[in-house]
């Protein structure tokens, strides 16, 4: 089979979706492990992100793949979901007591986490890079206006990040399905890995705008 | 008991088609849900009309031949039955019964009820075979399968080829139902020689039919009359990816 394709067929492109997909899911749980510095404290948090950006280059390589699975994945997505849109006579001719609304959902919430992530860049990633006008890292999360200092923000940032917690609780099941995980003797290991990553994960992304957009406010 | 049915009635896969009201009075609860249907088409003809068309042949669960939805679901109501082997006693007196055919791009609609599924036949001649010598039949324990392979296939050939499984997905895909067929043959020594080159022009086939693609959403495994199992999609994947995999590492033209 050539690598054309493998990577055009349907289970191709499914594959390069679990893979993608995975792969982000990995980096989640990096990136949450930067954030949680946000707890220890302002001086802890801007030493973290100093230290990031000595790596200088890699960081920018790193970057690069992020954005090149984000990009392969989300359009591998939309092309199945016009595809199968296409299969299905009459779109509303299934059994949906059958079929889980994660599943029903994955498109949309796939498109709404796409749409935060756009913001994402735009905003924090942008300010800590170009734009920081004298501000420390710690500054512009917790308390400017791209950051948790605006109630929009935060709310956004807490139903973006719910809807990606939705996203992979159908996701994670699905790519061990797609990559053949299931039925094999992983298959329980990978079954108790996923919650991690479908929901402690995206709860302490949450936790991040809750206290720092609300609770620290109010208390 | 007392039936109120709508049929969808359409000339032919060009047609618009509707939903038709019937009612039929007095049928015994314990006639199989076809043989309502005939005593519907007994009753049309008689009035000169149109009788509705459905596939059907066995009527004992075995072929595949039967097949629509009943109130949206493939193959109505009861789990792991055919509708062939649907009674009556499933429904109550005076219920309201949707019927409507298979609903999928890849299965146009013949006339009524019954739909042209020969895109299920394609895709297994495309590689759903093993290719053996003909003439004696071979020694029975030549080669020795443990059990557990074979009981596994077993599973994996109770499939009919009934259809329901792409009715009853959203994106109308192939996949249960071709994963049954590779997970099949893989299973089985006499399957695995041609197996690289079986799952890749089998999902190949898929693909081109117009089928949609697998978002895993289970709907099939739940409604499939013969109960395949999603674990023959997981196989059908492994399969995929060993077989790609394989194909980088030979040469073109080996
Ligand atoms: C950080 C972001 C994301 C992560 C971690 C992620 C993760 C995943 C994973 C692991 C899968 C399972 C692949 C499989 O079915 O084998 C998946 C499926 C999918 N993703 Fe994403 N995804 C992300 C963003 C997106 C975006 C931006 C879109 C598109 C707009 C998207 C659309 C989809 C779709 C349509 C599926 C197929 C769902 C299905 O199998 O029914 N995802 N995602
Ligand atoms: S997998 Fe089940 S539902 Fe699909 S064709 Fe085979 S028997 Fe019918
Ligand atoms: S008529 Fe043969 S399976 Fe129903």
């Amino acid at each position: 089979m050539s690598i054309i394709k493998l990577l055009t067929s349907s289970v191709g492109r499914k594959i390069l979706m679990a893979i993608t997909g995975l792969l982000l899911a990995f980096f989640m749980a990096f990136h949450l492990f930067g954030n949680l510095f946000l707890f220890v404290g302002e001086e802890a948090f801007n030493a973290y992100v100093n230290k990031l950006h000595q790596l200088g280059f890699l960081i920018r390589i790193a970057e690069f793949f992020l954005v090149l699975f984000v990009g392969s994945h989300a359009y591998s997505g939309i092309l199945l979901w016009i595809k199968n849109r296409k299969a299905k006579k009459v779109v509303s001719s299934y059994s949906k007591e059958n079929t889980p609304s994660a599943a029903r959902s994955a498109a949309f919430t796939g498109s709404i986490v796409f749409v935060f992530l756009a913001t994402h860049w735009s905003t924090f990633w942008y300010k800590f890079n170009f734009d920081l006008q004298g501000m420390s890292y710690y500054y512009v999360v917790t308390e400017s206006s791209v950051g948790f200092g605006s109630p929009a923000v935060s709310i956004f940032y807490i139903i973006a990040i719910a809807l990606l917690g939705y996203h992979l609780k159908h996701g994670i099941a699905s790519a061990g399905q797609t990559l053949g995980i299931v039925g094999t003797k992983y298959e329980s290991i990978y079954d108790n890995l996923a919650a991690i990553f479908w929901f402690w994960i995206p709860l302490g992304f949450i936790s991040i705008p809750v206290w720092f957009g609300f609770l620290v406010r109010i208390i | 008991m007392n039936v109120n049915l709508k049929i969808w009635r359409q000339g032919s896969d060009s047609d618009k088609g509707t939903l038709k009201a019937y009612r039929l009075e007095n049928i015994d609860p314990n006639i199989s849900f076809l043989e309502m249907l005939d005593i519907l088409n007994i009753k049309l003809v008689k009035e000169k009309k149109d009788p509705v068309a459905f596939d059907h042949d066995c009527r004992e669960g075995i072929c595949g031949s039967c097949g629509f939805m009943i109130n949206g679901r493939p193959h109505g109501p009861q789990k792991a039955t055919t509708v062939c082997q649907l009674h009556m006693r499933a429904f109550n007196n005076e219920d309201d019964i949707l019927l409507e055919p298979f609903r999928a791009e890849s299965f146009p609609v013949i006339k009524d009820l019954s739909v042209d599924r020969k895109s299920f036949d394609r895709i297994i001649s495309s590689g759903g075979y093993v290719s053996t010598n003909t003439g004696e039949a071979p020694e029975a324990n030549s080669i020795s399968i443990e059990k557990e392979y074979a009981d596994e296939a077993f599973l994996s050939s109770a499939c009919i080829g009934c259809g329901a499984c792409v009715a009853a997905c959203k994106n109308s895909s192939a996949m249960l139902f071709t994963s049954a067929k590779v997970s099949h043959l893989s299973l089985l020594p006499q399957g695995q020689k041609e197996g690289k080159d079986r799952v890749a022009k089998m999902v190949a086939t898929m693909d081109e039919e117009g089928f949609g693609s697998c978002t895993n959403t289970g709907a099939c495994s739940a409604e499939c009359p013969k109960e395949i199992g999603q674990i023959n999609i997981a196989r059908l994947n492994q399969e995929y990816i060993s077989s790609s995999l394989s194909g980088f590492l030979k040469k073109k033209d080996g």
